[in-house]
């Protein structure tokens, strides 16, 4: 009796210090070829081989979703966004991938009250251009002015984005319309790979395309996954997180902010989320977080969002099923949705 | 059962408990010595310094080696301290110290993370 208690106490020691950590264990890997940002693969495997090798398959996706949705490149034999813009009205045949993003673009420009419109793709690029330019030349950077800012805004009505779901085309009714899905595509390409990635029995991994935050299945190690929203004020290096955060299988998380892509004029910044209203960068928040499965409406909402008040958002959470949202004031007051708060571990 | 036994038994668990505390407490000791900073170019692990050495490094990287950020790791926080890079992203990052913490330099695809590995 006594040697069996004392074996009990054995086994439990051993393996309550290494028992539970199965064999797997976390590795991580950072690209730069897609989006125009980093992205960042986690995953927790057996060994660095089956991680390097089902990177290479999720890589293998992302350059296909990138070219796709690329606005500034064209690729040989590739239908892609920057060739419906140079398309002078006339119909383009493309994959089903590109119709399905601007289906579901266009649907999102009527849940946010228009904050979100892909067809501002001619107003977007004068700030784009202005933009490079002043990190360039920092001493010469300048803010575009409003009269030219309107003029190229008669051109992004969307409704003039002509979708024909059974010839697989797109048309653009208004020649000068550009279109910009900046604003939704790295959500939308990463919630399509985590289905392929799901698929394939590729889980246990965090996909996180700039920002874009989409937990692909459970860790290995039983574990919930932790992710930690960056604090905007990114100089308190006492506080690199302004929240974090305990996540379930499939969860995402978009955070919208003025801190990161930006240039200066004179002692300004100007950010790159431009508010369709006004047509200037959007001044409300620090930045807005938002947290429901679907990785593409998060990435939507986060950039609506950031372009309207506190309570003009709230009012579109209320109507949309476990949406989760955090907003930070230029102050770095921090206001919640409705159950967000559950989500916060310390 | 005999008084000796028990004791003898209770002995031998004492020693097993202070045992393995003992090989936990290395265990966690060894994992805060073996902290460090890895840089990463184009995905690519290039340099993995300790965190307890104080330094100051150019690192080079692209085309010709034109593009320069400069790593400092001081008194356990480590931070670019200037870069030619256009944006300065980097250079206004804050300063890292906890595992997992990273700083990105988009232009020179560049990426400097703690860990622990």
């Amino acid at each position: 009796m006594k040697k069996i208690i004392s074996l009990l106490i054995i086994l439990c020691l051993l393996f309550g210090f290494c028992g539970c950590k199965a064999n797997s264990q976390k590795f991580t890997e950072y690209s730069f070829d897609y989006f125009d940002t980093v992205t960042t693969i986690v995953g927790f495997e057996q060994s660095e081989e089956d991680f390097k090798q089902n990177c290479e398959q999720i890589k293998a996706w992302l350059s296909e979703y990138h070219q796709l949705y690329d606005i500034y490149t064209l690729y040989d034999g590739v239908n892609n966004l920057c060739r419906i813009n140079m398309s002078n009205g006339e119909a383009v045949t493309v994959e089903p991938e590109i119709t399905q993003l601007l289906e579901y673009s266009k649907e999102l420009y009527k849940t946010t009250n228009g904050k979100l419109n892909i067809a501002m793709g001619s107003v977007l690029s004068i700030w784009h251009d202005y933009r490079e330019y002043g990190l360039k030349n920092p001493e010469k950077a300048s803010v575009p002015n409003l009269q030219l800012l309107e003029k190229a805004n008669k051109h992004t009505d969307i409704s003039n984005i002509i979708i024909d779901k059974q010839k697989n085309t797109v048309k653009l009714d208004d020649s000068e319309i550009k279109l910009d899905v900046g604003g939704i595509a790295k959500g939308y390409a990463a919630e399509q790979i985590a289905k392929k990635m799901e698929y394939a029995g590729i889980t246990g991994y965090i996909l996180n395309i700039g920002g874009n935050v989409k937990i692909v299945g459970n860790r290995t190690d039983g574990e919930k996954w932790t992710v930690g929203i960056e604090n905007p004020h990114t100089q308190d290096s006492e506080n690199p997180y302004i929240e974090t955060l305990k996540l379930d299988n499939s969860m995402s998380l978009v955070t919208s902010g003025s801190y990161q892509r930006f240039y200066t004029v004179g002692d300004v910044n100007y950010h790159h989320i431009i508010n369709p209203d006004t047509l200037y960068p959007a001044k409300n928040f620090k930045s807005v977080s938002v947290l429901c499965e679907d990785s593409g409406l998060a990435d939507a909402l986060s950039t609506a969002l950031f372009c309207m008040t506190y309570e003009d958002g709230k009012k579109i959470i209320e109507t949309t099923d476990n949406v989760y949202v955090m907003w930070v004031l230029e102050n770095g007051e921090k206001l919640y949705s409705e159950g967000f708060k559950k989500f916060i571990t310390n | 059962m005999p008084k000796s036994k028990l004791k003898n038994d209770l002995i031998l668990i004492g020693v097993i408990l202070s045992l393995t505390l003992i090989i936990f407490a290395i265990y966690k000791l060894n994992q805060k010595d073996g902290t460090k900073v890895k840089v990463i170019i184009d995905s690519k692990e290039k340099y993995c310094y300790n965190f307890n050495n104080d330094t100051e490094v150019v690192i080079q990287s692209g085309k010709n080696n034109q593009f320069e950020n400069v790593l400092v790791i001081e008194n356990g926080e480590a931070f670019i301290k200037s870069a030619n890079c256009p944006d300065k992203i980097c250079v206004a990052h804050r300063k890292i110290s906890k595992t997992g913490e990273t700083i990105v330099c988009l232009p020179h695809k560049l990426v400097v993370e703690i860990t622990n590995e």
